[in-house]
């Protein structure tokens, strides 16, 4: 009866036990979705290599696609002068398998040689499914493969202190005058300048991160002038004249006090991280690179450390019906056709290439993930409710570098009130840079 | 010990043991992790050595080729850059490693290489102005066998990660000048790591990673992250800002072990050690805690076996003991059927020898009382003797049966010390005094009268003692004392100490540890003939156990023993008994033959035994009693006259065939018409063992009565279960009352014939009364009524007051308390109660008299043995009477004339006496003097 009874006992927590460990395993398969193609005990070595300097996020994937192969060694590794060296490098007898690239490499000739280097991903025999992510993003060469694909996405906006908002009882502005009234409400209320930034001829100067996306979609508006644009012609500088004209409203009204910036924001990443996390700037123009820089820097502020608060990225509100989503590339992996571990490294790719993995790897960096959802990371969120009309990438506004770096010359001046926007439309092409 | 408490004293024992090899396997699992640790430390120092070997090597290949290029700049024929190039191009034996001449001094920090660009053959140019791998080189020692190396970094010319070896070198420019150039080996990171490719075979998962002061990788194993060590440690591994600081310290300053958190939060163990000759480099080896410590696995196998093993056993054992419990309960239940079958077999011993012993005695009591022969006496004497011996032994038995199974109690009453003391010395004395021994008493005149115990068993205890003390005393004396002592912090209580000194045979000293064994008899030669059990002493030291008392003994073999014990007594009544001694003496001249405690004539008994002896002794023995006894052989006898006649107690017999006394008794109380409902049933047994009380207790009986029967006893129980209306006192004498009352009067609802009979004191005196109330009724009832007639209501109430005394006299009590309502309504002169009642009174008073007039016929000439009183006392009677009478001193008149009862009066003056007596009775002492002076007869 006894030994029935222990029987019976051993058999149920068995049972349980088998039950419990099927429905762990059965939901970690579901959640992972992704099925090796090799046996998992082949043993290889995998090298990935980058500029950065730190690649947490990457390792992090190592280590979960480790759980797949744990006979796998994976390595990053931070090339030293990368942009000139990786061509090189692709070239020698210990070639990295995986390496970074960039959108601005394409069309270089420096390049060249690193592109032909790559493996083409769209190859349907490799498998790998980059349907999550944005199309507009997706880079093709001219024959229409796929070399490269997005990893981190960045953006131009601001981040929002959002308890000063709470406390003041405001809604983040979701357009130019809705900006300004804000603003209004918050000077009222003791903030010098509600808004700022760092005072910078770069990308994540604060005059860019206001006008640029305005800027970029009045030329993807004006396709028809792209062309001029790029090259310079000088009546196509009227297509800044919008966006020139908003930037002078803005720095007039009493959203920002320009000085102030000047003053208290020496760079355009930690100076600005750091004098965000002081807690007294509702706004602060920044681009997804400063915002992925964050995290590491919270515990460095002891302002922050103090007084922790919430905070989000918006885009900038600088159009009269909203902001505007110009979503750049960060950064691309490519695959190395002459890997001497080819196979495992399209096997890799086909497992980071997942909606899951790029969310997880950004959401780390805390950049834009690439991918079609912006839900996943609650810094972004914002960015999945910009109407599509008003979401576009750098890639699709057909701006070349130049233009852009024109465009953020005429900015400067006029931001600075060192040209008038007339002065700046007219001086297009011409306008001293840095 | 039951099974539960064995199976977790196992399983206790178990855990202790498993839970000491978990200690000493944890124990000797942290000394091997240590002697690992230590082990892994070793291969560290090896390592270090092995890196710095192969350091030292490559620096001195870099030394030789810089030496080359220095020597000839100091043999003054300097070699310009591209020929140091194309010199060590030569030298240079592996196509993995290069030679840069660089010049930090130029724009570029540019130089030429011995490999040509891969990207473009024809460029040998090489640029480090975007690697900074100089800036944490102070200088570069001109010293042989000083490493001067860079961090890891990526070859330009060809994208390699690498390291370099430096060592600065003299050249010709352009311009035929000496000028200072760097000359660096360079070498591909891949081949340090090579060198490391042995440790594989001892440590499959060891990452050996080597970093600067700041803890940057030079080369870094895959587990480790980020760029820096440092800040690996501190993303997943909490430490305070203190114990960080003092982690960089520990491996940027010396060599030793600490264990890490990995980024899945395993426990890791990190050696490090200063790289020597190099000492702003750290070599780290690392692997996982699992690795090291793999042999705890097979402690933990160990113990699981270990476990498994104690579980096995404990199953077997289990099974073992549960096949031996199985057997000794087999065994047990054999023993305790054997037990069954003694208790049995005791049970029956019993029965079938007190049966039998009952006829015997009883028949041999009846010899002794009706024999006038000394002889028979005699000869009957000696059989009660031999019985009693014999039953003293099934006693013993019996109660040593009692002991062994724990069922003697004892009882505690209050006794007479005195009557104890007697029962103890009658049944000795004769028995001593028999053998020729001399038996001295020794009593203390102190002891108080009445004391309350367990007067049964201390008897019992002290008879066993001197009994023993008569048989093995054959010539001397044997010395009874009894000592009374008060107890000081006990006031209620006192000390007996009983002591029995014999000079009989005596004790061996190696004998007197048997003493108190059971069935034990020592010096069975000598004493053979002795009789007894063995269980005497036995059965006395139990008792005085029970008693919080014990046995002390002092012996001399062949001179004597004195047994002597001490009990402590509740006194009931303090007065002492005297001179016990005298008392005893006198004692013995009064007692003569056996006298009844009672005699109940009108007490009606049934007693059932399938036995026809047994019943004929029954009722021989209760013969003096008066009893009237009915008698039946069957329970369906007894039950048919259960129905029919009341009985006032009925003695049911246990062992009888067909229906037993216990199915007998289950059928009468199921019985409602039968005039027998309250009647006490006590059962008759032979059955003398343990426990018999409570079995027929339980069976419904009111009381148990032993076989063969003690006349005492049966008395004792009578007394206690019969009406106390139908008990009278025994009559003195040895004569019988032999004035049986007739039945009828048994009938009469108007007279308790017990209350009579106690007032008369005998059933002669009843009857006589009884006769003279009838003889003067009418003449009373008549005055009554005359007297009220005459409003007389004085000598009315006095009148009715006589009949209140004569009635309650004869047990008329109804009548008497009726009569005595109208004395005290006479009293108050309450005419209007005695309108109305007395009719009534004077009616049941005829009605009484009517009723008695069958006595009659019952009257009987006796034959006057008194002594004749003669004329002249008779004459002095009757003149002190006159004077009596005429004092009105009555009770005086009373007590003369019950006197002049024990007399025989002159027939001539009878009839005057009688009309005195009547008088008397009738309370008519105003009628003497008249009577006596003769105008009354």
């Amino acid at each position: 009866m006894l030994m029935k009874k222990t029987f019976r006992t051993i058999f149920s927590l068995s049972l349980i036990a088998v039950c419990l460990l099927q429905g762990c395993g059965a939901k970690e398969k579901d959640k992972e979705g992704f099925v090796p193609r090799y046996d998992k005990d082949t043993e290889f070595s995998l090298t990935v290599a980058g500029s950065y300097s730190n690649f947490e996020s990457l390792e992090a994937e190592f280590e979960r696609f480790y759980e797949y192969y744990p006979n796998a060694s994976l390595q990053y590794v931070t090339m030293d002068d990368y942009n000139n060296v990786i061509s090189n490098a692709l070239l020698n007898s210990e070639p990295p398998d995986i390496f970074t690239t960039n959108t601005w490499m394409v069309g270089n000739e420096k390049y060249s040689g690193m592109f032909e280097s790559c493996e083409v991903i769209s190859d349907p025999a490799l498998d790998i499914d980059y349907s999550c992510i944005r199309e507009s993003l997706i880079w093709n060469t001219d024959s229409g493969d796929v070399v490269m694909l997005p990893i981190f996405t960045s953006s131009s906006g601001m981040l929002v202190n959002m308890d000063i908002f709470e406390e003041e009882g405001l809604e983040v502005p979701g357009n130019f005058g809705e900006l300004v009234e804000v603003c209004k409400k918050l000077k009222s209320s003791g903030y010098e300048s509600p808004v700022m930034g760092a005072d910078q001829f770069s990308g994540p100067g604060m005059f860019n991160c206001f006008a640029y996306p305005m800027f970029a979609y009045n030329a993807m508006e004006s396709s028809d002038k792209i062309d001029a644009l790029n090259g310079f012609e000088p009546s196509s500088g009227e297509i800044m004249r919008p966006s020139l004209e908003r930037l002078y409203e803005f720095v007039n009204s009493d959203c920002i006090d320009v000085e102030k910036c000047k003053d208290e924001i020496t760079d355009d990443y930690d100076s600005v991280i750091m004098r965000f996390f002081e807690g007294d700037v509702p706004m602060m123009f920044a681009t997804g690179d400063v915002a992925s820089g964050t995290a590491k820097r919270e515990s460095k502020s002891e302002a922050f450390s103090a007084h922790p608060f919430k905070y989000r990225f918006f885009v900038a509100p600088s159009g009269d019906d909203g902001g505007y989503f110009i979503n750049s590339t960060s950064l691309c992996f490519s695959v190395n056709k002459h890997s001497k571990n080819l196979d495992m490294a399209n096997e890799f790719m086909r497992f980071l290439i997942n909606r899951n993995e790029l969310s997880n790897m950004a959401g780390l960096k805390r950049l834009i993930a690439p991918v079609d959802d912006l839900s996943f990371d609650d810094l972004y969120s914002s960015l999945a409710d910009i109407p599509k009309d008003r979401s576009f990438s750098d890639k699709e506004t057909g701006l070349l570098d130049p233009a852009v770096r024109q465009f953020r010359a005429a900015i400067y001046a006029v931001g600075n009130g060192k040209m008038s926007v007339d002065e700046a439309v007219a001086s297009y092409g011409n306008i001293p840079e840095e | 010990m039951k099974r539960r408490p064995i199976i977790i004293i196992n399983l206790l024992i178990m855990g202790s043991i498993l839970f000491f090899i978990f200690r000493y396997a944890n124990d000797k699992s942290a000394e091997s992790a240590h002697n690992s640790i230590r082990a892994f430390e070793k291969m560290t120092m090896t390592t270090n050595q092995i890196i710095v070997n192969y350091l030292e090597d490559e620096q001195h290949l870099c030394d030789i080729w810089a030496n080359y290029v220095n020597g000839s700049a100091k043999d003054g024929t300097p070699m310009t850059a591209d020929e140091a190039i194309s010199y060590i191009r030569k030298a240079k034996i592996s196509p993995e490693i290069e030679g840069h001449l660089i010049f930090l001094d130029s724009e570029e920090r540019s130089g030429i290489s011995t490999t040509a660009n891969v990207a473009d053959p024809d460029v040998f140019t090489v640029s480090y102005n975007k690697i900074n791998i100089f800036d944490n080189i102070e200088s570069v020692s001109d010293e042989p066998d000083v490493i001067n190396l860079t961090r890891a970094y990526t070859n330009p010319i060809n994208g390699v990660q690498s390291i370099a070896f430096l060592k600065n070198v003299t050249v010709l420019d352009n311009n035929g000048a000496l000028k200072k150039g760097l000359l660096m080996r360079v070498v591909p990171l891949s081949r340090l790591e090579q060198k490391l490719v042995f440790l594989k075979g001892e440590y499959e998962n060891v990452e050996i990673s080597l970093i600067d002061q700041e803890g940057n990788y030079v080369v870094h194993g895959k587990s480790f992250k980020n760029k820096n060590f440092f800040e690996y440690y501190k993303s997943y591994n909490e430490a305070s800002a203190t114990q960080y600081d003092h982690v960089i310290k520990e491996i940027t300053g010396g060599t030793g072990t600490m264990t890490i958190k990995n980024v899945k939060g395993e426990e890791c163990v990190l050696s490090y050690t200063p790289l020597e000759t190099m000492k702003t480099w750290s070599l780290l080896a690392y692997i996982p805690m699992d690795d090291l410590v793999a042999s705890r696995s097979i402690d933990w196998l160990l113990l699981g076996i270990a476990s498994g093993g104690f579980l096995l056993l404990l199953v077997f054992n289990s099974i073992v003991m549960m096949s031996y419990n199985r057997k000794l309960s087999e065994v047990a239940q054999q023993a305790n059927q054997a037990n069954e079958a003694k208790s049995y077999f005791l049970s029956t011993m019993s029965h079938d020898i007190r049966t039998p012993m009952n006829a015997i005695l009883g028949l041999n009591e009846m010899v002794i009382r009706d024999s006038r022969d000394e002889d028979i006496r005699m000869y009957s004497e000696s059989i009660r003797t031999a019985g009693n011996t014999l039953l003293g032994i099934i006693n013993d038995i019996l109660d040593f049966s009692k002991i062994e199974a724990g069922k003697m109690e004892i009882i505690n009453v209050d006794y007479s010390s005195v009557s104890l003391l007697n029962d103890l010395v009658n049944m000795v004395q004769k028995k001593a005094e028999d053998k020729g021994l001399t038996f001295n008493l020794v009593i203390d005149r102190n002891i108080p009268t009445v004391l309350n115990g367990d007067e049964i068993r201390i008897k019992q205890i002290i008879i066993n003692i001197l009994s023993n003390a008569v048989k093995y005393t054959k010539q001397g004396h044997i010395t009874f004392s009894v000592q009374a002592d008060k107890i000081e912090d006990r006031p209620e209580m006192i000390r007996l100490g009983v002591r029995v000194e014999d000079t009989g045979v005596g004790i061996k000293p190696e004998d007197l540890d048997r003493l108190f064994v059971a069935f034990e008899r020592f010096d069975e030669k000598t004493n053979r003939n002795i009789e007894g059990t063995g269980l005497g002493m036995t059965i006395a030291q139990s008792f005085l156990d029970m008693m919080g008392s014990h046995l002390e003994v002092e012996s001399e073999y062949g001179k004597g023993s004195v047994f002597s014990f001490e009990i402590e007594q509740v006194v009931v009544k303090w007065d002492p008994i005297g001179d016990f001694q005298e008392a005893f003496k006198h004692s013995l001249t009064e007692r003569t033959h056996y006298q009844e405690k009672f005699t109940a004539p009108h007490a009606r008994v049934l007693v059932v035994d399938d036995t026809p002896v047994n019943l004929t002794v029954f009722v021989n023995l209760l013969r003096n009693t008066q009893l009237q006894i009915d008698t039946a052989e069957s329970g369906d006898e007894c039950i048919a006259l259960f129905i029919n006649k009341h009985y006032d107690v009925i003695f049911l017999d246990h062992m009888m065939p067909d229906k037993d006394g216990i199915e007998t008794l289950r059928e009468m109380k199921a019985i409602t018409d039968t005039p027998n409902k309250e009647t006490p049933v006590i059962c008759l047994t032979a059955n003398a063992i343990s426990g018999m009380r409570e079995m027929y207790t339980k069976a419904g009986f009111d009381d148990y009565l032993t076989k063969p029967i003690d006349v005492e006893r049966l008395e004792t129980m009578l007394l206690q279960y019969l009406p106390k209306g139908k008990v009278a006192p025994a009559s003195c004498g040895d004569g019988t009352d032999e004035y049986v009352l007739p039945d009828f009067l048994f009938n009469l609802k108007e007279i308790d014939v017990g209350s009579g009979l106690t007032h008369c004191g005998s059933s002669e005196s009843y009857m006589e009364t009884l006769r003279m109330y009838l003889d003067s009724a009418e003449r009373n009832a008549e005055e009554i009524e005359r007297y009220y007639s005459a409003k007389d209501l004085k000598n009315t109430t006095i009148k009715v007051h006589a009949l209140k005394s004569t009635s309650r006299v004869i047990g008329a009590l109804e009548l008497g308390e009726f009569a005595a309502r109208l004395e005290k309504a006479g009293d108050r002169g309450d005419v209007e109660t005695l309108d109305r009642e007395l009719g009534e009174l004077i009616s049941k008073y005829r009605q009484l008299a009517k009723d008695l007039e069958p006595l009659r016929e019952c009257r009987e000439d006796k034959e006057d043995d008194r002594a004749l009183i003669s004329d002249e006392d008779l004459k002095e009677v009757f003149r002190a009477l006159l004077e009596f009478c005429n004092n009105y001193d009555f009770d005086s008149v009373v007590n003369l004339v019950e006197n002049l009862e024990k007399y025989r009066i002159p027939e001539d003056e009878a009839t005057r006496v009688d009309a005195v007596k009547k008088a008397v009775d009738n309370y008519d002492y105003e009628m003497i003097p008249a009577i006596l002076s003769g105008e009354m007869r």
